[in-house]
């Protein structure tokens, strides 16, 4: 069997940088292969090198055995080739259809655009490759899933027989990750061969059929997923043991500090989103928040953060009633957070690192004194943060847009925990992170934790809950379902609450008033 | 050491590129100038070589180029301030006026000694602007009403307003709508008055430069040293950002927005003590547009509007000069203008050389940034 893609000896250089150095890489007609790797580690600049987008400075390519000389984008997509990028490269306003016909779409009369025939084709492959999709709608109505799959479409109407996924689960819920593998896998089925780009562990067991490591633009290693482990994997990619379960010491929880009684709160949308939640968390314990997303997280906190109006019920910190508070009253009680819009909420892209590390305490003593800033405090506050958090940047003056996705969650940490919060909300706060940064965030919320601060997390990922939290409560459509021991939790377990079956709840633990909710509905 | 220089390299490059922007726009400007010229059958080099001499080569080409950068520079600020913020305020020009007509009103209508007299007169024209930015700003924090709609309709309600009143409760002669003229007590002097007659012979420029100067100044440190700079800077950059971070958005967007009004006023008032004494209706229609243009041209940051302003400023004295010593009709230098801004604002025209120059850069950061990490 000849390999379907084969890269040689590829070498790309940017500016101080070696991206690729003699990089092979070996992928077989008709396999999942991952691609895994830290961030920056080289795995895009190969991929868009095979896709056309760079030009390496030495090495050779072959397609099904044949040398080829991929010049330009348009050379790769005539060799089959197809690329979903991190981002997706959609026009919102159009509908599906057209943008997976848009640049070639079928002709009526060489000038106008065949709707009837761009409809029928896209159907078509949609079926082919059964992945359910209305070509008639807007992008932007659909949910980043659907996108997603809108993306994998179009490669697929241009023909491509080997697809490159970029990092397609970063910015997916696990059920729409499910229903990507569901994809990938009828794709393959389908005779099609995969190339996946991931850091994360799980998914490479689940989906792969082969793995090539790469750490700091050389490949480390290559070996089929039968005959490996996470935690082997792990060390190829980081050059050493990766502490996948965090060591935490039990939890000494001890006065209340957050208290939420039945909060209620609406979405963008206008609908209910959080429907009577009731829950505490206490000082030096960790209070996960599981549950798949879109089903109440988001406004929650938001709601205790002070982003959006409690539409009933009470939110309490350290018996003080939060509900009338500004964000700034409410950061000065005490509440401080990692907000789930890292490049959105957490920072502000364009401005400096100095600037986005003060945001929160700009106003009072020692970095103002009255009315005016003091820059050389201002400047060694940012230079202590940066050491302290080990943020890897030129200076503390750059845009906060120079910073890789770990580095950034650093600075909002850095931002975020020099305030000693007695809450601390994390929401997400690991999310599309390499596994040096998610290792260092960990440590900082189980930190935080025995600093003595109430600890919220928010997240999407069970092993991320399982192994931080000391207790966990299960988010279902805006209820509860069910809170319970960290320790006691099984993923099964969670996994029937996140479904919305509470039946099988036998470890029903938590404060009193959240049982008695529980059995009022 | 280390790393201030490569701050410091990092800036120059930056406002080089800049600079370059603005030069191939200047050039381009300046080539198309030419050719309708040569259509209108002048010699292109010979004008440019007038305008230059009118506006520089002389110590009244020189005034009166400061003379026009004035209410410029006090425009200028007012649209970067809102620019800064994240508001397009274009309704610079009506705030101008209202400022204006506010500062002329209590120039006339009040007597008391000028040390008292002259600041109460300026301030009149800072809340008058300030009032006039209020109505558009509440509409947009309360109501999502867009402010370029607004502001663009506030202008023709403060011109309208303005006739009214010099036409009508304000009007000093039967001849002409204009206010009686402003009490000596509130009079920005004049250099020629000043200096009796020596310097600055045939300009009425006057010390009101050193206000909208004084007015830069500020706003610099403002925006660098001070809370409510930091502010105005951050949701300016990301307003969802600065919300998480417990900025009230409301208090920095309107405060904002009144100092942008005020400033403006400002501008109109010191135009009324320094140069006209009195409010002739519609003296001088433009200011404000041009102020958002020269914000525009400068970068958006204090320093590069100010520059804007004072060579818009040169720009209007030379076409001046070419008129009376030329009889070249000073359209044709409002088309050279024109065309600056145009091409300036044809981003696309250079952003493509910029952009290959800054995305090889973030690159190159980025690539070693990531690399830095574990």
């Amino acid at each position: 069997m000849t390999a379907a893609v084969e890269m040689l000896g590829i070498r790309k250089v940017f500016p101080g940088v070696v991206a690729n150095d003699n990089v092979d890489l070996s992928v077989e007609e008709g396999e999942i292969h991952a691609l895994i790797g830290e961030n920056g580690a080289g795995k895009s600049t190969l991929m868009n090198v095979l896709f056309g987008l760079h030009h390496p400075e030495a090495g050779a390519i072959k397609i099904r055995g044949n040398e080829v000389h991929i010049r330009k984008n348009a050379d790769a997509i005539a060799l089959g080739i197809g690329m979903v990028h991190q981002k997706f490269k959609l026009v919102p306003s159009f509908t599906v259809a057209e943008n997976i016909t848009l640049g070639s779409e079928p002709r009526h009369r060489g000038v106008f655009t065949d709707r009837k025939a761009v409809h029928d084709s896209v159907m078509e492959i949609s079926q082919r490759f059964g992945l359910q999709i209305s070509p008639d709608a807007r992008i932007q109505d659909l949910p980043v899933g659907v996108q997603q799959r809108v993306e994998i479409l179009k490669a697929l109407y241009r023909q491509a027989d080997i697809l490159i996924l970029d990092e397609p689960t970063a910015v997916l819920t696990p059920k729409e990750t499910r229903d990507l593998f569901g994809v990938i896998r009828s794709l393959v089925a389908n005779g099609k061969t995969v190339i996946f780009i991931t850091h994360k562990l799980r998914e490479v067991m689940e989906i792969s059929d082969r793995v090539t490591a790469m750490r700091d633009g050389k490949v480390v290693g290559v070996t089929k997923t039968s005959e490996t482990n996470p935690t082997q994997l792990a060390r190829m990619m980081v050059g050493r043991d990766v502490l996948l379960r965090v060591t935490k010491t039990p939890a000494q929880p001890k006065d209340v500090v957050l208290q939420v009684r039945d909060l209620q709160v609406f979405d963008d949308r206008n609908l209910k989103a959080v429907r009577g939640v009731s829950f505490d968390v206490r000082a030096g314990e960790i209070v996960g928040v599981a549950g798949v997303e879109g089903n109440g997280q988001r406004e929650l906190v938001e709601a205790i953060v002070g982003l959006r109006p409690a539409w009933g019920g009470e939110i309490k910190v350290k018996a003080k009633n939060l509900t009338t508070l500004n964000v700034r009253q409410r950061r000065e009680v005490g509440v401080s957070c990692v907000p789930e819009d890292r490049y959105v909420r957490g920072v502000a892209l364009p401005a400096s690192i100095e600037d986005n590390l003060i945001v929160s305490n700009y106003f009072k003593p020692p970095i103002a004194q009255g009315p005016l800033l003091k820059p050389d405090v201002i400047a060694r506050h940012a230079q202590e943060m940066i050491e302290t958090f080990d943020v890897r940047t030129p200076s503390k003056d750059v845009p906060a847009y120079a910073l890789s996705g770990g580095n950034l969650q650093k600075v909002v940490l850095a931002r975020e925990l020099s305030a000693q919060p007695d809450l601390f909300i994390a929401a997400q706060p690991t999310r599309g992170l390499d596994i040096g940064s998610i290792e260092f965030v960990h440590r900082q919320i189980v930190n935080a934790r025995d600093r003595g601060a109430a600890v919220l997390l928010v997240s999407a990922e069970l092993e991320e809950i399982m192994s931080l939290s000391d207790r966990i409560v299960v988010l279902y459509e805006g209820k509860i379902m069910g809170t319970i021991e960290g320790a006691r939790a099984t993923e099964e377990g969670l996994g029937l609450w996140m479904a919305g079956i509470t039946e099988a709840t036998p470890e029903v633990a938590g404060s009193p008033e959240v049982a008695r909710q529980l059995v009022a509905h | 050491m280390r790393e201030k220089l490569r701050t410091i390299t990092q800036l120059l490059r930056n406002a080089f590129g800049r600079s370059i922007g603005i030069l191939l726009s200047i050039l381009a400007a300046v080539l198309v100038g030419s050719i309708i010229m040569l259509i209108e059958g002048q010699n292109p080099l010979e004008i440019y070589w007038l305008l230059i001499k009118g506006a520089l080569g002389s110590q009244r080409g020189l005034l009166i180029s400061l003379q026009r950068a004035t209410p410029l520079i006090f425009t200028a600020i007012a649209s970067t301030l809102a620019f800064r913020t994240g508001v397009f305020n274009v309704g610079v020009e009506g705030q101008f006026f209202i400022g204006a007509i506010c500062g002329a009103f209590v120039g006339y209508a009040v007597k008391l000694p000028m040390i008292i007299h002259l600041p109460l007169t300026l301030a009149a024209g800072f809340l008058g602007g300030a009032l006039w930015a209020f109505f558009p700003t509440i509409m947009r924090q309360k109501l999502g009403v867009s402010e370029i709609i607004t502001t663009i309709m506030t202008n023709y309600i403060a011109t309208f307003l303005i006739s009214y009143l010099t036409n009508y409760p304000l009007r000093h002669t039967p001849t002409t709508p204009e206010t009686p003229p402003v009490q000596p007590t509130a009079q920005l002097a004049q250099f020629v008055e000043l200096s009796g007659g020596t310097i600055g012979k045939g300009t009425q420029a006057h010390v009101g430069i050193f206000v909208a100067l004084l007015v830069v100044v500020v706003m610099y440190i403002v925006f660098k040293r001070t809370r409510i700079g930091y502010e105005w800077r951050m949701v300016g950059l990301s307003f969802p950002f600065s919300e998480f971070g417990g900025i009230s958005l409301d208090r920095t967007f309107i405060g904002g927005m009144l100092v942008s009004g005020g400033i403006a006023g400002l501008g109109g008032v010191v135009e009324i003590l320094g140069v006209w004494r009195e409010y002739k209706d519609l003296f001088a229609a433009g200011f404000g547009f041009r102020g958002n243009l020269a914000a525009l041209l400068g970068g958006q940051n204090v320093i590069g509007s100010t520059i804007a302003a004072l060579f818009y400023g040169g720009m209007e004295a030379g076409a001046l000069g070419l008129e009376w010593s030329a009889g070249i009709p000073r359209q044709l230098i409002d088309i050279v203008v024109g065309l600056i801004i145009f091409f300036m604002a044809a981003e696309g025209m250079w952003a493509f050389v910029r952009r290959i120059k800054w995305v090889r850069g973030a690159r190159a950061v980025r690539r070693t940034t990531e690399d830095l990490e574990v």
